[in-house]
C-alpha cells in the first residue's frame, strides 16, 4: 500500500530526507552529503539508505516531493543553453541595457553580468502591439517566413525565447511565432514571455523568459534523468517539484517553466516553518535559517508567507511570485575580520565546508562564528550525535588572531563576533519586517538550520521579540516543508482599470482566471484532498508605479470580486500598513489580477518520537554570556525534554545536528507539540 | 556632547548597522509611498541622518551622491538660521541653492530634528527630486533659463511643520506654484512620513542605548571615516596633477565653457584647485560649491575606496578651492537646474587628472552628460496635462582590464530608466526604438562603452519636447592612447525636410503625431592604444554588430 511521502531537499552541502507515513504520521529523517556534479546520485543513494534504515519499500512511496538547486546553480555558474531571442524590431538591446543602472554606484570596475544571450543571437521582427493590446503593426506571414529562414540559417541552438512588447495584453504575435518555430524547427525548446510571466514591464518579463530558455535544456535533462531513476525505485510515487512561490508543481510544469525553481531553495524552509508553527498554534513567525555561509529570513503572517515579485539572482532579474526571503552573507562559517575603518566585520567571506571553521580541524585557521561559539562554550566540544569533532584550542587560537590586534580578550572578541553577526541578522529581519510595515515584536522568532538555535536569543532580544519557537527537527525543516507543501499554480492578468467606474473588465478577468484555475485543479490536481482559489488584486494610486497586492477573501471561499467600496477599503488597509498613510480621496487603479490555485495533497500531522524523560542535564559546561565570568550551564539532550517542562536559563539543548542556547535572561518550556518555547525575560 | 564614551570596534559596528537600517527604512518608505514616477521607478531620492552640528553621519545604501551635498548644505543653513529655536516636531523644508544649501530647485529637502530630554541630538533628512517646481518651463529643468527665478519656486529654509503642526498656509503656497499639485502633495507626504519614521526610529534607538551613546556613535563614525579616507589619500603619490575639459554650451549663448583643475597632493592632504575655470554662465549649468564638492568626493571615493561610507568624514578630508563667481562656485542669481551635467564632467576631469597616479583604476571619459528628455502635452485620452521626464545613460569609459560598459548611467547618477510599457501605458507616447548606438565607443586596447538611442513619437496629439545634452560637440576623450568616443545628438524625424538636427539644448520643440524625436547619448573614451586590442575582442566587436567593419578598419589600423 502506497502511503509514504518522501521529501528530498538538495542543498549545497547536504541532501536531506524526511519520510512520513500517511497512516500513522511516523517520521523518519536522513541526511547525506550532496553530489553537486550530479545531484540525483545523492538522492538515489540516500533514498536507498533511508529504505534500508526504515524498511520502507519503494512501492509504498506515494509521493516524492523534491526541492532542487539545479536551476539556481546553473544560473550562478552561467552553465545553461545557448539561446536565441526573438523580439520586437528596435528593441534587441533592451535585455542588455536592462534598467541602465550599475550594480554599485561607486565601483568603476563592477558591471552587471552580460545578458544570457549574445547580441548576434537576438533577432528582431517587424510587429508591434500597443498599450491597449491593439495591433499597430501586423506581423505578416512573410516576416515569419523570413524569421524562420534566419533561424535555420544561423547557428543551431537548443532554446529560443520569444519576447515581444505588450504580449501580456495580446499574445497573438508571440503565439504565431512559437507555432511556426515548433512546426519548422521541432527539436528546440521555446519559451514565450506571455506564458512564462504575462505581466507588464518588459525588461523584467523578457529577462525572466530568457532565464527560462537558458535553463530549460539543462533542467529538463536533470528532471528526465531523475524521473526515470525514481520510477524504477518508487514506481507508484507522484512527483512534485518545489517552486519559488512555496508550492509544488508537476514535473511537466517544471520542464516547461524551470525558472520557477530558481529561487526555491530557501522557500521550502519557510513552508516547513509555517507548518511547524501551526502545530504549536503560532501563525505569526519570523524565520531565522542560519546555514554555513548565509542566513535566510522570511516573514509569515497567520501561517501565510509573504510573497515578493521581483528578485535578482547572480545579477539576473526574475519576476515571478516567490516567497519573500531575504538573505545575508552571515552564517556559522562567516569569517571575522577587521575592516578598513578599524571595526570588526563578520562575513560575507566564509570558511565554507573546506577548510571550514578552525574548531572542526579541517585546516581552517581564520576566526569564524562557529569558533566564537566554541570559545564561549555555547557549542559544546562533546556535541552529541553531530558526528563532528570539535577542538576548542583551535577555536581559541583562531579567535586570538582578531582579539590581539584589537587589544581585547579572546572572550570579548568571541562575544563581539556573535554580537556583530547577530546585528547583521537583525538588519535582515528588519528588511522583511519594519521595512515592509510590520513590527517584529508581534512575531515569534523561529530559528532553524544548523546554527539558528545558537543565535536566536540574541537576535530576538535586539529586535524586542519576546518569544522563540524551536521546531522539533530544525536541521531538516526544508525537507519537512516539502512534505507539507501543497500543489500550487499562479495565474496573472494585467488589466489597468480605474477603481471608480465599471469593473466589468476586472470581473471578466477574474472569471477567466478562475476558469483557468479550476481547469488546472481538474487536470493537475486530481486526487488532491481539497483545493481552493485565492484572488489578489495589485492596486495602486493613480500615478504610483508600485502596486500593492491586496488579497481578497480567505482560502476555501469562492473567489468573488467585491464592490468598489470594499475594494477601496481593502486597498486603504494595505496602504496604511505598508506606508503608514492613506489618501481617501485620491483615485485608485487596479493593475493586475492574480489567481492562486492551491490543491491540498493528502496530509497527516507528524508524530515525533516521544521524549524519554525526565529531563536531566547530561553534563555542565562553562559558558560565557558576558565577558566577566563563565556560568556553569547544564546541557540537556533534547530527547529528554517532555511536554510541560520548564527550565530557567542558562541552559543548552543539544540534538542530532542543532544546538539551542538558552541564556540566563531567558526561560524554556516545551509545548504539547514538543516545540521548544523560549521566552525572553521581562527585564530585557 | 557630555558623557562622551569611547566606543569599542564591536559596539560601534553594531550600532552603525542599526542606523543603516533606519536610513534604509526611510528610503524605502519614500520609494513606496511617493506618487511620481521619478521616485517610484527611478529612485531619485535619498535619506540620511545628521548630528546636532549638522554633520552628515549615515545615508541610505542607495542615496545619491549629489543629494548628500544638498542635505549637508541644508543642515548647515538650518543651524545657522534657526539655532536655539529648533523645537521637537518641527520639520524644515528648503530647496534654494543660494540660501538653503541646495544644488537645484527640483530637489526639495526635508529635515526633522531629533531631541532627547529637550536637547537636540541630531536630524533625519531626506530629499526628493520633484518632477516640477514651477518656473518658466514644464519640469523646471529646461535649458536656456538664465536666472534662478525662471527655474521655479525658491524655497528658503522654512518650517513646514512647527512643533508638530502643519503650516497649511505654506503648503498651499508651495502647491499653487507647482504644476501637478496633487502629485507634489503625494511626494511631499511621502517625505513627511519618512522624516517622522526616522525620528521615531532614532527615539527607539536612544531608548535602548541612550542619547550619549548615539552621540558617541556619530562622532566615531565621522572620525573613523575621515581617518580611512586620509589613509587612502596618503597612498597617492605626492605631486600636482592638472587636467582641463570643455563643456559644449550653456544653452544661453556661451560656448566651450572651460573647467580647469590642478590637484595638489602632499601626504594626507589633497587640494582641488579650480583656478582658471571660466566665470559662471547665464545658462543653468552652474555649480554651487557643494555640488562641486559632491562631484569631487564621488570621484575620490570611486578611485580610492569605493566602500568607504559616505559622510562628513569624507568631506573633511578634501579641500576645494574654487573662485567665487566661477562656473564651479556660482553666486545668486545664477541658474543651476542642469548642474548634474557639470557634475558629471567634474568627475571625468578628476579621473583624468589622477590617471597618471592611478593607471589601474582610472577610466576613459564617460558619456559625461546627464542627457535628459522631457515630453509634455495634453493627453488626448484624458484631457489632462502630462509630463514625462527621463534621463538616459550612455557609454562608460574603458578600463585598465576591460571595455567600458555599454548603455549605462555613469559617474554620480545611477537612476533607472522607465520601462517602455510603463511609458506607453502612462503617457500618449510611443517608443519606436531603444537601442545601443553602434560605432559610438572610442577605440582602444579596451574600447569605450556605447551610447543609447531612444526614439519617441507622440500618439494622436501634438507635444512639446525639451532635451538637454552634453558632449554633443566635445567628444569623450580616451586615456593612455585610447581614442575618443562618439558625440551625442538630438534629431527630429518626419518634419519638413525629413531628418532634422536639434541643438544640444533643445527647448520648446513641437512634435506632431507624424513626427518623432530621436535621443542619442554619447559613447565613451577608450583605454590604451587601439593597435593593442586583441583579435578576439575585435572579432566580437564585429560579430555583435556593435561596430561596423568600416569603423574597425578605420580605427584599428595595424
Amino acid at each position: 500500500m502506497a502511503d509514504w511521502i518522501v521529501g528530498v531537499d538538495v542543498g549545497g552541502t547536504f541532501t536531506d530526507f524526511s519520510a512520513r507515513d500517511l497512516r500513522t504520521g511516523t517520521v523518519h529523517i536522513h541526511k547525506r552529503p550532496s553530489t553537486p556534479d550530479d545531484p540525483s546520485r545523492a538522492i538515489l543513494e540516500g533514498l536507498k539508505e533511508l529504505q534500508q534504515k526504515t524498511r520502507i519499500s519503494g512501492e509504498d512511496i506515494a509521493r516524492f516531493a523534491h526541492g532542487t538547486t539545479v536551476a539556481t546553480n546553473a544560473l550562478l555558474q552561467r552553465k545553461g543553453a545557448t539561446v536565441r531571442l526573438i523580439t520586437t524590431r528596435g528593441f534587441r538591446d533592451l535585455v542588455e541595457i536592462g534598467r541602465q543602472v550599475r550594480p554599485l554606484i561607486y565601483d568603476l570596475q563592477e558591471d552587471a553580468p552580460a545578458p544570457l544571450v549574445s547580441r548576434s543571437n537576438r533577432l528582431e521582427v517587424s510587429e508591434r502591439i500597443g498599450s491597449r493590446g491593439e495591433i499597430i503593426t501586423e506581423l505578416t506571414e512573410a516576416e515569419i517566413a523570413r524569421l524562420i529562414a534566419d533561424l535555420q540559417a544561423g547557428p543551431k541552438v537548443e532554446s529560443i525565447a520569444i519576447c515581444l512588447l505588450f504580449s501580456f495584453l495580446n499574445p497573438v504575435h508571440e503565439q504565431r511565432i512559437a507555432a511556426a518555430i515548433r512546426a519548422e524547427i521541432p527539436d528546440v525548446f521555446v519559451s514565450i514571455s506571455s506564458e512564462v510571466q504575462p505581466e507588464f514591464r518588459e525588461y523584467e518579463r523578457f529577462s525572466t523568459t530568457l532565464i527560462n530558455a537558458f535553463l530549460q535544456p539543462e533542467v529538463g535533462r536533470y528532471m528526465e534523468r531523475l524521473k526515470g531513476a525514481i520510477a524504477l525505485v518508487a514506481p507508484n510515487a507522484k512527483f512534485g517539484i518545489f517552486q519559488s512561490s512555496g508550492g509544488l508543481m508537476s514535473i511537466d510544469k517544471a520542464l516547461e517553466f524551470p525558472v520557477r525553481t530558481a529561487l526555491s531553495g530557501p522557500a521550502a524552509g519557510a513552508v516547513g516553518a509555517a507548518a511547524a508553527g501551526g502545530k504549536s498554534a503560532v501563525g505569526d513567525i519570523v524565520t531565522l535559517d542560519i546555514g554555513g555561509t548565509s542566513t535566510d529570513v522570511c516573514l509569515i503572517r497567520s501561517g501565510q508567507m509573504e510573497i515578493a515579485h521581483v528578485r535578482d539572482i547572480a545579477g539576473f532579474r526574475i519576476r515571478l511570485p516567490m516567497v519573500d526571503i531575504h538573505t545575508v552573507g552571515a552564517g556559522g562559517g562567516s569569517i571575522a575580520h577587521i575592516g578598513p575603518d578599524g571595526l570588526m566585520k563578520v562575513g560575507p567571506e566564509s570558511a565554507g565546508a573546506v577548510p571550514g571553521p578552525a574548531c572542526y580541524c579541517k585546516g581552517g585557521v581564520k576566526p569564524t562564528v562557529s569558533d566564537a561559539n566554541v570559545v564561549l562554550g555555547r557549542l559544546p566540544a562533546s556535541l552529541a550525535g553531530g558526528g563532528m569533532i570539535i577542538d576548542r584550542d583551535k577555536a581559541v587560537e583562531a579567535v586570538r588572531t582578531i582579539a590581539d590586534p584589537l587589544g581585547i580578550s579572546v572572550v570579548k572578541a568571541a562575544l563581539g563576533i556573535c554580537g556583530v553577526v547577530s546585528s547583521n541578522m537583525t538588519r535582515a529581519i528588519r528588511a522583511v519586517s519594519t521595512q515592509k510595515g510590520h513590527d517584529p515584536r508581534d512575531f515569534a522568532l523561529m530559528p532553524f538550520g544548523g546554527a539558528g538555535g545558537l543565535h536566536a536569543a540574541d537576535v530576538a532580544r535586539s529586535l524586542g521579540i519576546r518569544r522563540i519557537l524551536v521546531p522539533t527537527a530544525p536541521g531538516i525543516l526544508c525537507a519537512e516543508g516539502l512534505i507539507e507543501a501543497d500543489l500550487q499554480e499562479n495565474f496573472v492578468f494585467t488589466c489597468r482599470t480605474p477603481l471608480n467606474g465599471s469593473l466589468s473588465a476586472i470581473e471578466a478577468a477574474v472569471k477567466q482566471l478562475d476558469e483557468q484555475a479550476q481547469q488546472w485543479i481538474a487536470t493537475e490536481a486530481r486526487g488532491a484532498e481539497g483545493a481552493y482559489r485565492l484572488l489578489t488584486l495589485d492596486m495602486r494610486y493613480v500615478g504610483q508605479n508600485y502596486e500593492l497586492p491586496v488579497t481578497l477573501g480567505q482560502p476555501g471561499e469562492t473567489p468573488d470580486l467585491p464592490g468598489t467600496d470594499a475594494l477601496k477599503d481593502a486597498f486603504f488597509e494595505a496602504h496604511q500598513r505598508s506606508y503608514g498613510h492613506v489618501d481617501r480621496d485620491a483615485p485608485i487603479e487596479i493593475m493586475n489580477v492574480r489567481m492562486k490555485a492551491v490543491a491540498r495533497l493528502s496530509q497527516v500531522a507528524p508524530v515525533s518520537e516521544l521524549p524519554v524523560g525526565p529531563a536531566k542535564a547530561s553534563e555542565h559546561h562553562d559558558v560565557w554570556f558576558d565577558e566577566k565570568t563563565p556560568v556553569s550551564t547544564p546541557i540537556y539532550p533534547r530527547s529528554t525534554l517532555e511536554a510541560g517542562i520548564r527550565i530557567q536559563g542558562p541552559a543548552i539543548i543539544t540534538q542530532f545536528d542543532t544546538t539551542t542556547v538558552v541564556p540566563p535572561w531567558a526561560s524554556l518550556t516545551v509545548d504539547p507539540a514538543l516545540s521548544l518555547i523560549l521566552e525572553i525575560d521581562d527585564a530585557q | 556632547m557630555l558623557n562622551k564614551i569611547g566606543l569599542d570596534p564591536i559596539a560601534l559596528e553594531i550600532s552603525w548597522n542599526g542606523l543603516k537600517s533606519v536610513t534604509d527604512e526611510c528610503f524605502l518608505t519614500i520609494m513606496r509611498s511617493a506618487f511620481s514616477t521619478n521616485i517610484k521607478e527611478r529612485h531619485d531620492h535619498s535619506t540620511a541622518i545628521a548630528d546636532a552640528q549638522g554633520r552628515l553621519i549615515v545615508q541610505a545604501e542607495y542615496a545619491l551622491p549629489i543629494h548628500l551635498a544638498s542635505m549637508a548644505g541644508l543642515m548647515t543653513c538650518i543651524i545657522e538660521q534657526y539655532g536655539d529655536t529648533i523645537a521637537p516636531g518641527d520639520i524644515f523644508i528648503g530647496n534654494d541653492p543660494h540660501v538653503a544649501g541646495g544644488t537645484h530647485l527640483p530637489d526639495i529637502n526635508l529635515a526633522m530634528p531629533v531631541f532627547a530630554q529637550g536637547r537636540l541630538v541630531g536630524f533625519v533628512a531626506n530629499i526628493v527630486h520633484h518632477a516640477d517646481v514651477g518656473g518658466a518651463a514644464v519640469g523646471s529643468m529646461s535649458g536656456g533659463l538664465d536666472e534662478i527665478y525662471k527655474e521655479g519656486l525658491r524655497i528658503p529654509i522654512v518650517r513646514l511643520y512647527s512643533k508638530g503642526v502643519l503650516q497649511d498656509d505654506l503648503m498651499r503656497l508651495l502647491l499653487l506654484n507647482m504644476r501637478l499639485p496633487e502629485e507634489r502633495k503625494g511626494d511631499l507626504n511621502a517625505q513627511i512620513a519618512a522624516a517622522r519614521l526616522g525620528e521615531r526610529r532614532l527615539q527607539e534607538f536612544m531608548a535602548r542605548n541612550g542619547a550619549a551613546h548615539l552621540e558617541a556613535v556619530f562622532d566615531d563614525i565621522v572620525r573613523r571615516t575621515n581617518l580611512r579616507m586620509r589613509n587612502a589619500i596618503a597612498q597617492l603619490p605626492d605631486g600636482d596633477y592638472a587636467f582641463s575639459d570643455v563643456m559644449d554650451d550653456d544653452g544661453a549663448g556661451t560656448e566651450d565653457i572651460r573647467i580647469n583643475l590642478v590637484i595638489h597632493k602632499s601626504g594626507e592632504r589633497i587640494i582641488f584647485d579650480f583656478d582658471g575655470t571660466d566665470k559662471q554662465v547665464p545658462g543653468n549649468f552652474n555649480l554651487t560649491l557643494n555640488a562641486t564638492q559632491s562631484a569631487v568626493c564621488f570621484s575620490l571615493k570611486a578611485l580610492l575606496d569605493p566602500e568607504v561610507p559616505n559622510n562628513q568624514g569624507i568631506f573633511d578630508a578634501v579641500e576645494i578651492r574654487a573662485p567665487l563667481g566661477s562656473f564651479v562656485n556660482c553666486v545668486a542669481p545664477a541658474s543651476v537646474a542642469l548642474r548634474a551635467n557639470t557634475c558629471q564632467r567634474v568627475v571625468d576631469i578628476v579621473i583624468g587628472a589622477l590617471a597618471r597616479a592611478l593607471p589601474d583604476r582610472a577610466i576613459g571619459a564617460a558619456n559625461g552628460a546627464n542627457t535628459s528628455a522631457v515630453f509634455a502635452g495634453i493627453d488626448p485620452r484624458t484631457g489632462k496635462q502630462y509630463i514625462y521626464l527621463e534621463t538616459l545613460g550612455g557609454g562608460m569609459g574603458a578600463r585598465a582590464t576591460k571595455d567600458g560598459k555599454d548603455g549605462v548611467q555613469v559617474n554620480i547618477t545611477n537612476t533607472s530608466n522607465l520601462p517602455v510599457e510603463a511609458i506607453e501605458i502612462e503617457y500618449p507616447l510611443r517608443v519606436e526604438e531603444y537601442a545601443l548606438v553602434e560605432d559610438s565607443g572610442g577605440a582602444g586596447k579596451f574600447r569605450g562603452g556605447l551610447g543609447i538611442r531612444r526614439t519617441i513619437r507622440p500618439v494622436d496629439h501634438d507635444c512639446e519636447f525639451n532635451g538637454v545634452g552634453e558632449r554633443f560637440r566635445n567628444r569623450p576623450w580616451g586615456i593612455f592612447g585610447g581614442a575618443a568616443g562618439k558625440t551625442g545628438r538630438f534629431l527630429m524625424l518626419g518634419g519638413e525636410g525629413g531628418e532634422q538636427s536639434l541643438p544640444p539644448k533643445a527647448t520648446g520643440v513641437r512634435l506632431t503625431s507624424r513626427m518623432a524625436a530621436v535621443i542619442e547619448t554619447p559613447g565613451a573614451g577608450g583605454y590604451g592604444l587601439p593597435q593593442e586590442r586583441s583579435e578576439v575582442l575585435l572579432r566580437e566587436d564585429i560579430e555583435s554588430g556593435k561596430f561596423s567593419p568600416e569603423f574597425i578598419a578605420a580605427n584599428y589600423k595595424k
